[in-house]
């Protein structure tokens, strides 16, 4: 094999160690932990501001699922917050932005009494 | 495999400045797409083209290479990010995308910085790995950054 395939070689060999690590995915943001102290007032701005273009306005539904009174507690959407579900990217907010979304998300989530 | 949590170091380090991960991910690829134009654009004139920049010389060839490492550095945060905490997803067309380009993306750096300096090699091969790393980054920018600016927020 000439010289010329060097540069084909180890930059192939860097795609599948990329590959590899990419499944291997050896960081992972740690499970939140019910989330209490956020906001809701606040949260329902960081809503509307990130999460309504799917989940609709008030999290009636949109392109996402709706989250309007499905009994969702605090760790399940702090975790899909964290983590990303389906075709929700990860990490969309952090933080006490974060914080104040999940408080939000399940102050609407509650099944009407 | 998992080594590690990152939820409370990386977070806090990177909201510390963006609203949120995916924020700061969206502007370091931003930030790295407009410095492959400018890899482009000071290559062509390297090899010629672009007659109404400033003759070729130093500056240009400076600008070629630090406009490229600064570019890889952007990258860096990104790849920590998608690849060690996301890894390959395949949920919709734009992620598998996004996941399949950015697998080559460093594959292909490597083999440019080979390229370089490797003399032996045909006139075409340079140009043509420059070109592929930058249509790589615009692929995985308009598969990500131009998403999210679109269809969650624009804005830091």
């Amino acid at each position: 094999m000439g010289r010329g395939w060097r540069p084909l070689v180890i930059g192939g060999a860097v795609v599948v160690g990329t590959f590899a690590l990419a499944q291997a995915q050896v960081f992972e943001p740690s499970a939140p932990a019910a989330q209490a102290s956020g906001d809701v007032s606040r949260g329902e701005t960081v809503f509307e501001a990130n999460c309504a273009s799917c989940h609709g306005e008030g999290g009636v539904g949109g392109v996402g699922p709706a989250l309007f009174e499905t009994g969702l507690d605090a760790a399940e959407v702090a975790t899909a917050v964290q983590q990303g579900r389906g075709i929700m990217p990860a990490g969309i907010v952090s933080g006490q932005d974060q914080a104040d979304a999940v408080a939000y998300v399940v102050s609407i989530s509650s099944p009407a009494e | 495999m998992l080594i590690g949590g990152v939820s409370e170091t990386y977070t806090d380090i990177v909201t510390s400045v963006f609203s949120s991960t995916i924020a700061a991910k969206a502007w370091f690829a931003t930030a790295a797409v407009i410095l492959a134009v400018v890899q482009v654009t000071t290559a062509a004139r390297i090899y010629g083209k672009l007659r109404f920049l400033p003759e070729r010389g130093r500056a240009i060839a400076t600008t070629h290479r630090w406009s490229g490492r600064v570019a890889i550095l952007c990258t860096l945060p990104v790849f920590f990010h998608c690849v060690t905490i996301l890894g390959f997803q395949t949920p919709d067309a734009r992620v598998a995308l996004h996941s399949l380009v950015g697998t080559f993306l460093y594959g292909v750096f490597v083999a440019k910085v080979l390229i370089v300096r490797d003399h032996s090699l045909p006139a075409w091969a340079l140009p043509t790995a420059g070109l592929t790393l930058a249509s790589l980054l615009v692929v995985l920018w308009l598969s990500s950054s131009l998403w999210y600016f679109t269809n969650v927020r624009f804005g830091f």
